[in-house]
């Protein structure tokens, strides 16, 4: 069994070397160019904060932008690195379920003794180390930048906020898991998990613009996210949605060996 | 050789919805065995064959392999058979030998020099990306990983499209030598050539229903033979008319031809009591016959 696991996250992987420097590049060198440029726009920065409606600044996590740290959460650990990570882990796991249904894969893999939830749970390890890979990418990148520029970002608060995205993204791969359990079509399954993953973000946002509907943040993973580069890993967040992700791959795996493998 | 059928479906059904899938599917191939699906496209083959390999499921009826119930021992089944798909594909960029060393290690089988046997024997390459060969050349690294590992029964859904005629030849003789060790052979086709040359029995399904199962011999001996007799003396031809089986009579001169089903004692005898200066027997293609069931059943529908 675990020599099968191994071999299918070992194809899948070798399959999706790409998505390592077409995701962690860019969004690496972003990254290294936020904290790059921070020496010199600290100043008119941490002024035009200042002028910001507190709302805002509440909503957007943004407290105080006085040092490179505070910058790289606001300008990316805030948003686009969760929403694109969030967005590649679906496109990862859908390349190993609804993906290798188009090609005709699957119908190969499964002429050998290798049942469907050990291909779903293939997918789900090979996402989790793809995505561990392309954060390690880009937090390397981001160091790298804060090097060249004398930022000065601290290495273990930088990783930490980098590290915290992991089971934010790794839980839209258990939504694409179930998603394939009901559509072998790509554009469906990430079509509709991209949706949620903006829907939650939204929800999250308005929950924290107006308290009164603050409520509705318990239905966003976003609640759980916080802001890790300033207050470091929350443990029990962090495992909780680890361990929500598996779940939802668990029942995508039930799911998808219960349905017709028909386009 | 094993007295279990290697397959065995039981009114197998498949509907999607209002959809016609497959209706009341029941037949055995017996280990050692190559047996023909015959149909046109459309007619239920390849829902058949995804069934027997629960890539879906039926509605109804069910379907054992070895004795296995195609469900609910899927894996176990899936160790012993191999499969060709009718629409081969492992993804553009995969060259052939890393498709080969993954279903290998699938399989828990050591090496893939069987498979490299099959690649020099088909001219396969199995070093360039899938998404850069023809679709016959594709469909070489489809057979091989169907078959590299030696199962107990191969399941193979159109086996020879794009497959140039020397390849073809060397698939047959391939499918014999699987026989000769002893595996069963289930081949689903339109190529009633290659059915008629390899298969010991066939099953011809139309409209999602199976219609016959026959061995070859049986279906082209039951069919009606066209036959030209010549006599000397054209008067006995009239009398060969009114025999039982015979139709579409022709009368020229002292030469008749017509079609004969059935028994032939009746005509032997009556040509016995003439002089006989011609006979001709022609035994029907297997393309006619086929195309005779498909006839059948249009006129009936």
């Amino acid at each position: 069994m675990t020599a099968q696991i191994g071999a299918l996250v070992t194809t899948h992987l070798s399959d999706r070397r790409r998505s390592v420097l077409a995701w962690g590049l860019p969004l690496g060198l972003m990254s290294a160019f936020i904290v790059a440029i921070f020496p010199s726009v600290e100043d008119s920065i941490s002024k035009a904060v200042q002028g910001y409606p507190e709302g805002l600044k509440e909503a957007f996590g943004i407290g105080q932008l006085t040092n490179v740290e505070q910058y790289l959460q606001a300008e990316m650990l805030s948003l686009i690195v969760p929403l694109a990570m969030g967005y590649l882990a679906v496109r990862a796991i859908a390349s190993g379920l609804t993906g290798a249904a188009e090609s005709g894969r699957l119908d190969v893999l499964l002429s050998a003794p290798v049942s469907r939830s050990r291909v779903v749970a293939a997918g789900f390890l090979a996402t989790a180390v793809e995505l561990a890979v392309v954060l390690l990418v880009t937090a390397l990148l981001t160091g790298l930048g804060s090097l060249l520029a004398g930022a000065g970002l601290d290495a273990g608060r930088a990783a930490a906020g980098f590290a915290n995205v992991w089971p934010l993204a790794l839980l839209f791969a258990g939504f694409g898991a179930i998603a394939a359990g009901f559509s072998l079509r790509t554009p469906v399954v990430t079509g509709a998990v991209a949706g949620l993953l903006v829907a939650m973000y939204v929800i999250d946002l308005i929950g924290r613009l107006d308290p009164s509907l603050g409520d509705l943040r318990y239905l966003s993973v976003f609640k759980y996210y916080g802001n890790a580069i300033e207050d470091g890993i929350e443990p029990l967040a962090f495992l909780g949605v680890t361990a929500t992700a598996c779940v939802l791959a668990a029942v995508g795996a039930w799911l998808f060996e219960r349905r017709d493998l028909a386009a | 050789m094993s007295e279990t059928p290697a397959i065995e479906t039981e009114r197998l059904t498949k509907r999607y919805g209002s959809h016609r899938g497959i209706e009341d599917i029941s037949f055995e191939v017996r280990a050692g065995e190559v047996f023909g699906f015959l149909g046109p496209n459309g007619a239920g083959k390849t829902t058949t064959i995804r069934t027997l390999l629960d890539l879906i499921h039926p509605t109804s009826g069910s379907a054992r392999i070895f004795g296995l119930d195609s469900r609910r021992d899927s894996v176990a089944i899936k160790a012993r058979l191999g499969n060709l798909p009718g629409d081969f594909g492992f993804g553009r960029e995969t060259p052939g030998r890393e498709a080969v060393r993954l279903l290998a290690r699938l399989r828990g089988v050591d090496g893939i020099g069987r498979a490299e046997e099959l690649a020099e024997r088909f001219r396969a390459d199995l070093d360039r990306p899938l998404g850069q060969l023809s679709r016959g050349n594709r469909q070489k690294i489809g057979l091989i990983l169907a078959a590299f590992h030696r199962p107990e029964l191969l399941i193979l859904d159109e086996p020879t499209g794009g497959l140039d005629p020397l390849m073809q030849e060397e698939f047959l003789a391939l499918v014999g030598e699987e026989r000769e060790r002893g595996a069963a052979v289930f081949l689903s086709s339109h190529e009633l050539d290659e059915v008629q040359r390899v298969c010991d029995r066939v099953g011809i399904v139309r409209g999602g229903r199976l219609i016959a199962v026959e061995r070859i011999a049986d279906l082209l001996g039951k069919a009606r033979r066209r036959f030209t007799v010549e006599l000397r003396d054209p008067a006995g031809l009239e009398r060969l008319r009114d025999l039982p089986g015979v139709a579409d009579f022709e009368l020229a001169g002292n030469r008749a031809t017509f079609t004969a089903a059935g028994d032939l004692d009746a005509m032997v005898r009556e040509l016995a009591g003439h002089h006989v200066v011609d006979l001709e027997a022609t035994h029907p293609s297997l393309e006619e016959v086929f195309l005779g069931y498909y006839d059948e059943g249009e006129g009936a529908s």
